[in-house]
């Protein structure tokens, strides 16, 4: 017995059947995660190798070149890159998307195994990570204080940070901007050397002191005690009272030679939020745990510990990554809901029952429940891409069951029962609507097989759509039929209709639009090559267009949040950076009240840990970051805003440069940014080649933030040591940097303990001894014999520069120079990039290529065309063996570029750009669009073989085939303009798949009505089903 | 005894049934998903993309009495619907065992 009789004959095992379904989906829906896109994990590894006191060549040449070279044999590699700071080396391996980056690591750690030796011996053993957007900060919360300022990393950390780093999830809680207790001991040398003693001396004094030793046991009488020397200072103040020496019979304390100081660190930072001082609390998530959860939780928790903190701390809500995440997949589901709405109206429109309505759209929620399923077992999440491919499935997942419903009901009203009608109707169609669904399949399963990024995004829609309308398929071919066979009754023609009812109104419009259309038919065939010329006149002239429309990577949301990164000249002072902060800090909370939380920092934070991997930082650095209220408070987009503040930045002289990044910014991945890459390995020429271009860039009307990755050469102070004069006074190069570093940072010392906790003690220099070239001059040498000898005895102390930061792309020497478009398309900066690098002179040493996004994009172009011909082949393939012909399935696909048309006009008509998300709606459109066509085509053979002649086959089939077309076109369109028309957060990314689609849609469901048939009639014009007649004609002279 | 042969569309199937069990018919033998087209009226039911439809046919050895019945019944069958189908055929049974 078929499916679906069995179906219709076991309608409790049928019914339980998408019940269990529907639980299944309830419960998954329960576990889904939510998150903004599925997750990606980008598929770089870097290799960070510390190489301590080297400059930014030194590492360039000895660390990063052995890395690299060696590096570049691991598999699967797309491309390697690195930059060289002084202290450091990253050498980042980017893959293709795609690859498993577990294995990569371990091939990694192999091949740095080998190279070890060969490296410096004073480089620390390198370290691999992985780049992964999970590690991006959740949440921030701005903490102030008054007077418990000084005590506000034990606060926080013991009351605040503790507790939330046992919420399940969560990665880790840090703090940045903390000011930590430090005990510093400022020594003045003039006195130290009066005593003849040695900031070395001095430490070793109190390291001698800081300790406790175990000293042995004794026993006594019947007990063994251990003995235990307990040195280690109790209290701060005991340190001062430190004996050091004895000088002409006189006990020296440490108090004589120094003061010391139990107070927080030097600050080299400088955080003040909403104008407060402050510092800030970063959460960050586990990879793949739930970030709306968490934040959940932590907002939950933050009540209850806000309790325990001192009155005068207060904590707010900074920045919270779930709240824009949230508000997009509220707004998705409304716009889910919305669709789901209007396809139920639409159905109802058209087929005027209420009980045939109900078996049309029970199909809805059981096709997109399946979808939760598959994302449960798949361990996806519920994100903008998965609901956004569920609005697209909702007006397609209707269509088949509306044509096993419609031959039920034919088959009722001719009289069968409807359990009879049910089954036999089905066993009619069936065949039918499964392979309209193939053609559907034959284009979103080929999307989940597209590579790049471009594919680790459309996976999700790829097999959410092909998954639920599979389902959809499967519900028409057995929940349908069961509930017709309960609920479907013969209705008698009622002898007198309401003049409002269904068959007087709507019934009787469609009516008389089908004889419009079909007069409209009889004409066009009249006409036909006017017709066929009008069509070659709109494809091609639409295609002409294009070059009106401006292409993007990416479309940008309007996140509501912006950073600024702005460099003072290299060597400012922080209290210098902090004044500039100020001044932005004022502009902004006057200017813009739509800023609803404004956090700047000035300076670099030592601590900052994790914080340091994201943004950089340094005492000329200032940092700005700013929330705005919701998208529906304001009027000015964020975009507006940070055009505004970079054309405030641009009048502060001592400004260097600057960026403004609107947005949170997804990572490197999903940037409009546009970068020229300079190779080359002279620094001078190349630098040159990269500033004159960022100069011309700059003018170019809507390229922002236009920015070359060389950092300017900075200021350095070296120490040039003359070794004839050392070699006289018994010294070497390694004592003078031991003890110059002694004196202007310190040297080792033991912790101070109390309750616990661990305080640095910081030996030195007073820091008014420490602030000059003369001070260092002045620094005292100690050699073996014990003699003193000035610094400037021995060395020279000269001024340099030096890069900072050494770069690197294939091995080869790089400088990038990179801009973001502003209100201008992508290509038409491109363009102007393109033109002002041919009108420069290069030198032949120096290599200029275009990067970035319009890389990217030439990628997802090509992606996009092979993906495009592949859907195209599929569907010619599931079409030729639908029709067993070859000239039918060409009949069809003549409606597809005609969607194409649609597209670009509706891009035109609405003034958004091209991207790779409205291609991918092009790309689907092939499967939506051909359906119609199939309808039209199969209804018109089927008119045929029941011997219609031609003409009048075609002009039946368009006026019976007018009301499926339109209805199922109707589904699709209005079930996607909720998502085309939305304008709530994160609406920026899916709408312009939602504008593709419905205007491909709308356009070639016109063409496919008109020229379709018009086709048909050309193709098809004699009947070729009689060749074989002729063979048996020799039985007529029977 | 008389041989009744009717053959009909299976959207006809349980209006057969019932009848067959109101005349109190116990014999019958029954072939599915049959093809077929009828002399002057009606749609092929080809089992075909073109013509979809099928048929049952249903052969049973009846008292003499009831043929006009069944006769009846599905002349009243195929005048609700025409184009659904329904036939009737009736002949001599000449022996049985």
């Amino acid at each position: 017995m078929s499916i679906y009789g069995n179906a219709v004959k076991r309608p409790v095992t049928t019914i339980m059947l998408f019940i269990a379904v529907v639980v299944l989906g309830g419960y998954s829906l329960k576990q889904l995660a939510i998150d903004f896109y599925p997750e990606l994990e980008f598929p770089a590894i870097s290799v960070m190798t510390i190489y301590e006191g080297a400059s930014a060549s030194d590492i360039e040449i000895n660390v990063t070149n052995l890395i690299e070279n060696r590096l570049n044999t691991v598999s699967d590699l797309k491309e390697v890159s690195s930059v060289s700071r002084d202290n450091m080396s990253v050498v980042t391996l980017e893959f293709e998307f795609g690859k498993d980056l577990d294995e990569a690591t371990n091939e990694i750690r192999d091949a740095m195994n080998f190279i070890e030796p060969y490296l410096p011996e004073e480089v620390s053993k390198p370290s691999i990570f992985k780049f992964n957007s999970s590690m991006m900060p959740i949440l921030y919360y701005a903490v102030t204080a008054e007077e418990s300022y000084a005590a506000l990393e034990q606060i926080l950390e013991e009351k605040i940070i503790n507790p939330l780093n046992r919420i399940e999830g969560i990665g880790a809680v840090g703090m940045n901007g903390a000011p930590g207790r430090e005990i510093q001991i400022n020594i003045d040398p003039k006195k130290m050397e009066g005593y003849n003693l040695s900031v070395e001396m001095v430490a070793a004094i109190l390291n001698a002191e800081n300790m406790n030793l175990p000293a042995g046991n004794i026993e006594m009488g019947m007990m063994d005690y251990p003995i235990r020397v307990k040195g280690e200072f109790a209290e701060s103040d005991e340190i001062k009272n430190i004996v050091l020496a004895s000088f002409n019979g006189q006990t020296i304390y440490l108090s004589d030679i120094a003061t010391v100081k139990d107070t927080i660190r030097d600050i080299t930072f400088d955080e003040k939020i909403n104008g407060r001082t402050g510092l800030r609390i970063v959460v960050q998530k586990q990879s793949g745990a739930n970030t709306v959860k968490i934040s959940e939780d932590v907002k939950k928790m933050m009540p209850g510990l806000l309790k325990t903190l001192p009155p005068d701390v207060q904590l707010t809500l900074f920045f919270d990554s779930s709240d824009f995440i949230r508000g997009s997949i509220d707004n998705l589901t409304r716009s889910l809901m919305f669709a789901g709405i209007f396809v139920v109206l639409v159905v109802l429109f058209f087929l005027g029952r209420w009980r045939a309505t109900f078996i049309i759209i029970l199909t809805i929620p059981i096709a997109l429940i399946v979808a939760f399923v598959y994302l449960f077992i798949s361990g996806n999440s519920i994100n903008i891409i998965s609901l956004s491919s569920l609005s697209i499935a909702i007006g397609m997942v209707v269509d088949d069951a509306i044509v096993v419903l419609e031959n039920i009901t034919k088959h009722v009203e001719k009289g069968a029962r409807p359990r009879e009608a049910a089954i036999y109707a089905t066993n009619e169609v069936w065949l039918a609507v499964i392979v309209t669904t193939l053609t559907v399949l034959a284009v979103f399963l080929p999307l989940t097989m597209i590579s790049g990024l471009t594919g680790m995004l459309f996976k999700q829609l790829g097999f959410v759509v092909s998954i639920t309308v599979a389902t959809s398929t499967l519900a028409a071919i057995t929940l349908t039929p069961m509930l017709a066979s309960k609920l479907l009754k013969l209705r008698n023609k009622p002898k007198k209709t309401g003049r409002f009812s269904y068959s007087n109104t709507i019934d009787k419009f469609l009516d008389s639009m089908n004889e419009m259309y079909g007069r409209a038919l009889r004409k066009a065939l009249k006409v036909k090559w006017l017709v066929i010329i009008s069509a070659i006149v709109i494809l091609i002239g639409s295609f002409f267009l294009v070059k009106n429309i401006g292409f993007e990577l990416f479309p940008e949301a309007d996140e509501g949040q912006f950073s600024a990164k702005i460099e003072l000249p290299t060597g400012t002072r922080v209290d210098e950076s902090s004044k500039i902060a100020r001044k932005i800090d004022v502009f902004l909370t006057e200017n813009y009240p739509e800023i609803n939380l404004l956090s700047t920092s000035a300076g670099a934070d030592d601590q900052g840990g994790i914080m340091s991997l994201f943004s950089e930082s340094g005492t000329h650095i200032i940092n700005v970051s700013g929330i705005l209220v919701n998208q529906e408070e304001r009027d000015r987009d964020v975009w507006e805003i940070c055009d505004n503040l970079r054309d405030f930045l641009g009048t502060i002289p001592e400004i260097a440069t600057y960026t403004v990044t609107p947005n949170g910014g997804m990572g490197p991945m999903m940037s409009n940014n546009i970068a020229v890459e300079i190779y080359g390995y002279d620094f001078t020429s190349t630098s040159l080649v990269a500033e004159e271009l960022a100069d011309s860039l700059r003018l170019v009307n809507g390229a922002t933030n236009v920015a070359v990755s060389r950092d300017p050469i900075k200021p350095e102070l070296q120490i040039i040591p003359n070794r004839e004069k050392m070699a006289i006074h018994g010294l070497n190069t390694y004592t003078i940097a031991n003890a110059v570093r002694n004196r202007l940072e310190g040297p080792f010392m033991r912790k101070y303990r109390e309750s616990g906790n661990e305080y640095d003690i910081v030996i030195r220099y007073d820091e008014d001894q420490r602030n000059s070239i003369s001070d260092i001059m002045n620094i005292l040498l100690t050699n073996q014999q014990g003699q003193s000898i000035r610094l400037q005895e021995v060395a020279d102390v000269v001024e340099f520069w030096v890069p900072p930061n050494i770069e690197h792309k294939g091995k080869q020497r790089i400088v990038n120079v990179t801009a973001t478009p502003y209100k201008v398309p992508l290509n038409v900066i491109s363009a102007e990039i393109d033109r002002i690098i041919g009108n420069m002179d290069i030198p032949s040493n120096v290599y200029v290529e275009s990067g970035g996004a319009v890389e990217d994009m030439k990628e997802t172009m090509e992606d996009m065309m092979l993906l495009l011909l592949l859907c195209i082949a599929l569907v010619y393939i599931v079409m030729a063996s639908q029709f067993e012909s070859f000239k039918m399935p060409l009949i069809i696909m003549f409606s597809i570029p005609f969607a194409f048309s649609g597209v670009i006009l509706a891009h035109l008509i609405t003034g958004i750009t091209l991207s790779t998300i409205s291609m991918v709606g092009g790309v689907m459109l092939i499967g939506i669009v051909v359906k119609n066509a199939i309808v039209l085509v199969d209804y018109i053979n089927l008119m045929r073989d029941r011997g219609h002649e031609l003409k009048e086959a075609i002009i039946l089939s368009g006026k019976s085939r007018l009301r499926p077309v339109l209805m199922t076109s109707l589904t699709t369109i209005l079930g996607m303009l909720p998502l085309a028309l939305s304008t709530g957060d994160g609406s920026e990314i899916w709408s312009p798949m939602g504008i593709a689609v419905i205007g491909g849609l709308i356009f070639s469901t016109f063409v496919t009505l008109i020229l379709i048939p018009v086709i048909y009639q050309l193709f098809v014009r004699k009947s070729d089903s009689r060749k074989e007649i002729a063979e048996y004609e020799f039985m007529n002279a029977v | 005894m008389k041989a009744i042969f009717i053959v009909y569309n299976q959207a006809h199937t349980e209006k057969v049934e019932y009848m067959f069990e109101q005349l109190e018919i116990r014999g019958f033998t029954r072939w599915t998903d049959l093809t077929g087209r009828g002399t002057e009226t009606g749609d092929p039911h080809m089992n075909t993309h073109t013509w979809p439809e099928q048929n049952t046919a249903r052969l049973a050895i009846i008292d003499d009495d009831k043929v006009q019945l069944v006769l009846d019944a599905a002349k009243r069958m195929d005048e609700v619907n025409k184009s659904v189908g329904i036939r009737a055929f009736v002949w001599n049974v000449e022996n049985m065992y």
